[in-house]
């Protein structure tokens, strides 16, 4: 696994790259609760290199947005590869959980732009 | 699919699941088993391993987890049998699936998704081991 920060304006980018498994989760958590806790309110999570997550990976992403939501935050996720994006449909998340095909549609989004929500 | 099986014996480690993972893919891939079927496997055994190694021991140091796959005629069988405390993941309860953000809660999710994934989920206590077995069509 592979984690990269990008801010664009207000919104910070967080890439994360190959495996999400319970060996690398928790320097997942660390990091994406870490920007948090540090203020950020518009983060999204671009997962188009995401290539495995398992259930010690989605809490992280569960972990995020229930965090975020009371501080009237928002988290964005986008680009899942169907396999990654049919775990979240198993679980659940998609309901409860903003997640968009691309990194353009995200920042949209954030911009509360209705056209690609 | 050709017929074969292997067994795989690992510490109850969570440092391992990298080896589970990549012995489950190179098992698959020397079968020739479709990549859905064997990714589906692959999550549902790192979910059942991470789950006994976080929950089964008291202290897992030393303990030792079983895992054998198995290729039948249309379907790819695995069996985790560990030495640790009586749990039958089928008696889990399930996550509010439904339930909005806020009342979510981070428990079951590892379970619930092999329920999910697998076509079939069996489980006994024998000799004073977890014995699971799953079961996955191939199509």
């Amino acid at each position: 696994m592979q984690i990269k920060e990008d801010k664009q304006g207000d919104t910070t980018i967080v890439t994360v790259t190959e495996h999400l498994d319970s060996a690398t989760s928790s320097v997942f958590e660390s990091r994406l609760l870490g920007l948090v806790d540090r203020g950020e309110r518009q983060i999204v999570v671009d997962c188009g290199a995401l290539d495995y997550v398992n259930s010690a990976g989605l809490k992280v992403f569960l972990l995020a947005a229930k965090r975020l939501e009371p501080l009237g935050g928002k988290l964005v996720l986008c680009a899942l590869a169907p396999s990654v994006l049919m775990i979240f449909e198993m679980i659940g998340f998609t309901r409860i959980m903003k997640i968009v095909a691309s990194r353009e549609d995200a920042m949209r989004v954030l911009r509360g732009d209705g056209a690609a929500a | 699919m050709h017929e074969g099986s292997i067994t795989i014996r690992l510490p109850a480690n969570l440092c391992e699941i990298e080896e589970l993972n990549r012995l489950v893919r190179q098992f698959g891939e020397l079968h020739g088993i479709p990549s859905r079927t064997l990714y589906a496997m692959n999550l549902a055994l790192d979910e059942i391993f991470t789950n006994v190694v976080l929950h089964g021991f008291a202290d897992a140091t030393g303990q030792e987890i079983v895992v054998r796959l198995e290729t039948l005629a249309q379907e790819l069988q695995s069996e985790v049998v560990d030495g640790g405390r009586e749990f039958d993941p089928r008696s889990a309860p399930l996550p509010e699936l439904t339930a909005a953000l806020g009342e979510r809660t981070l428990g079951g999710l590892g379970i619930h998704l092999v329920r999910s994934l697998m076509d079939g989920v069996d489980y006994r206590r024998e000799k004073a081991k977890n014995v699971l077995t799953m079961r996955k069509r191939i199509r």
